[in-house]
């Protein structure tokens, strides 16, 4: 079953572009990365698969509901805003018994374990906490109910490293225990860790949804040479290199094709090392943004 | 019910100082009363001052028709600058609770609760009937404090309770339609400045059109109108039939409420 289904939406505030024929499955249990910069439209789409604004056309889905007509749907489901705002005057304590209050289970235990391990103090006032505790509230509150899906919308920034560890370790678990993941984010470090697939977006359009271990190795890799003397700077120019670095006697780039090719021509000459790796995400990420501009 | 009780809570305090108020408004108000009538021992009395006025004059403070000698002359008088403070109340209140989520930018908190718009709605205007039946409640009760202190044996109790449960009914209305107004804009953080704007207009007008029978068609704008106080004076009440097409609008504002809701992009 799928959990998320977007189908065809396109989305206009007015004049201005939200996002444009968008379509996106997310199957039960699955880490789905939604990868694009600022501006491309990832919280568009959140928010209209939410119910929070409406598609100017095509549709969003969550467990074969719209939130629209069927809000009850949203009791399974679990969201961390990128910016987190609370209401004036209540204590740590008071605004996540109020969020457990919508749903029809006791969550007081699950609050006190998921405070536990993110190192929250519940008696503190929010308009006391910084912008990363006030994010450690939101990860509470959008997690304290068990949801079966998880919707994350840029989820780290204003956390410390150590606590983005510990937050990406509790959505792994709970990924364990069946929920599914839409994570978007602008960190692709992020996204490569954790997603089994991923779609780019930029401008409102989808230009990539493919498994992540297909884009990382179906089309690229990260070549670096080092030769014994100056590398002839002709040597890599050939189809298929890009982003060439030549300088003396080490080369490195990006190769797509057929891997003999460059094996035959760096059979040519005296090598002293070489390492070909998978170019991280942000290599093909950069990769399909050039392209278009 | 557990936003309902949210709602009550964050306005609680609001509550407290508009009802402070209130209760300070009519204690002044009356206050005044004997000014007003003593002074007939030492020179004219008001009702003799007031007939050197231009009728305009007067008809702008609301020194219309009635015989500001007696309690309940004095009393209609009074009433309207309290239902003026009660109005703007209510037209905050409206515009506040409904707007309130998108100007605190909570909005993404509470929509993706599993709860929908139509409930949202309900229990915010739930929470703001409660507020305004306290506000009117409060006002009665002071004026039944205040008024023997003044009245000279003199019973008003009856005018009192008319003349507040009139003014409960345009609390409703300018409640219901600071509500719809919030509802309806694409920025609804300005809407208590224009709900509050429309009540003094409203209010000017009310006393615009006392200056002459010709602009007496306008009284149907203005909500202050509805209901006569010269009529609550005399002793006769309320109009059941006026009543009940307040009733109507109220009832029309509210389900614009929640009909402008639904269908708006809530802004984040």
């Amino acid at each position: 079953m799928n959990v998320i289904e977007i189908k065809n939406l396109t989305k206009y505030y007015g004049k201005a572009r939200g996002v444009i024929d968008v379509s996106i499955e997310v199957e039960q249990g699955e880490v789905f990365g939604f990868i694009g910069p600022n501006g491309a439209g990832k919280s568009t789409t959140i928010r209209t698969l939410l119910g929070l604004i409406y598609p100017t056309s095509g549709s969003a889905r969550i467990f074969g509901k719209s939130c629209t007509t069927n809000p009850e749907v949203r009791e399974d489901v679990g969201y961390l805003p990128s910016e987190v705002f609370y209401y004036d005057g209540m204590r740590v304590i008071d605004l996540l018994r109020y969020s457990a209050s919508f749903y029809r289970k006791d969550c007081t235990k699950r609050i006190n374990e998921l405070a536990e391990i993110m190192d929250l103090d519940l008696k503190r006032r929010i308009d006391d906490l910084s912008f990363g505790n006030k994010k450690k509230v939101g990860i509470v509150q959008g997690l304290l109910h068990g949801p079966k899906l998880i919707i994350l919308d840029e989820p780290t920034t204003g956390l410390d490293p150590l606590m983005q560890q510990t937050f990406f370790d509790l959505i792994d678990s709970e990924n364990k225990k069946g929920a599914t993941v839409f994570l978007s984010s602008h960190i692709l470090r992020e996204v490569q860790k954790m997603c089994e697939r991923v779609a780019l977006i930029k401008d409102g359009r989808i230009i990539k949804l493919e498994r992540m271990s297909a884009l990382q190795e179906n089309n690229f890799k990260r070549i670096k040479v080092e030769g014994l003397s100056n590398l002839d700077k002709t040597i890599f120019d050939m189809p298929g290199v890009s982003k060439l670095e030549n300088g003396g006697k080490t080369a490195s780039f990006l190769y797509r094709g057929d891997i003999n090719n460059v094996i035959r021509k760096l059979a040519q000459t005296e090598v002293s090392n070489l390492s070909i790796d998978e170019p991280d995400l942000e290599e093909v990420f950069m990769h399909y943004y050039s392209k278009d501009g | 019910m557990n936003m309902v009780l949210r709602e009550l809570r964050a306005n609680t305090r609001a509550l407290v100082i508009w009802s402070v108020c209130m209760f300070l408004c009519v204690l002044s108000g009356m206050a005044k009363f004997t000014a007003y009538t003593s002074a007939t021992a030492t020179g004219p009395s008001i009702n003799d001052l007031l007939k050197t006025m231009p009728t305009s004059i007067k008809a702008l403070f609301g020194f219309a028709s009635f015989d500001m000698a007696t309690m309940s002359g004095y009393l209609a008088l009074l009433f309207i600058y309290v239902e003026l403070v009660a109005a703007i109340h209510a037209a905050l209140l409206g515009a506040g609770i409904i707007a309130k989520e998108e100007s605190d930018k909570t909005t993404e908190y509470l929509m993706v609760k599993p709860v929908s718009r139509t409930a949202i709605v309900t229990s915010k205007l739930v929470a703001a009937l409660l507020n305004v039946i306290v506000i009117n409640v409060v006002t009665l009760v002071s004026f039944l404090i205040v008024v023997p202190l003044y009245s000279k044996g003199s019973n008003a109790s009856g005018e009192v309770l008319m003349m507040t449960l009139s003014m409960f009914v345009v609390q409703l209305i300018f409640l219901s339609f600071g509500a719809a107004l919030a509802a309806s804009m694409r920025n609804p953080r300005a809407s208590g400045s224009i709900a509050s704007g429309t009540v003094l207009t409203a209010y000017f007008l009310a006393r615009i059109t006392d200056m002459s029978d010709k602009l007496r068609f306008l009284n149907v704008i203005t909500p202050f109108k509805y209901f006569d106080l010269g009529r609550i004076v005399a002793g006769h009440g309320l109009n059941l039939g006026i009543v009940l097409l307040s009733l109507a609008l109220v009832a029309a504002f509210s389900v614009l409420t929640y009909v402008f809701y639904q269908k708006r992009d809530l802004n984040i």
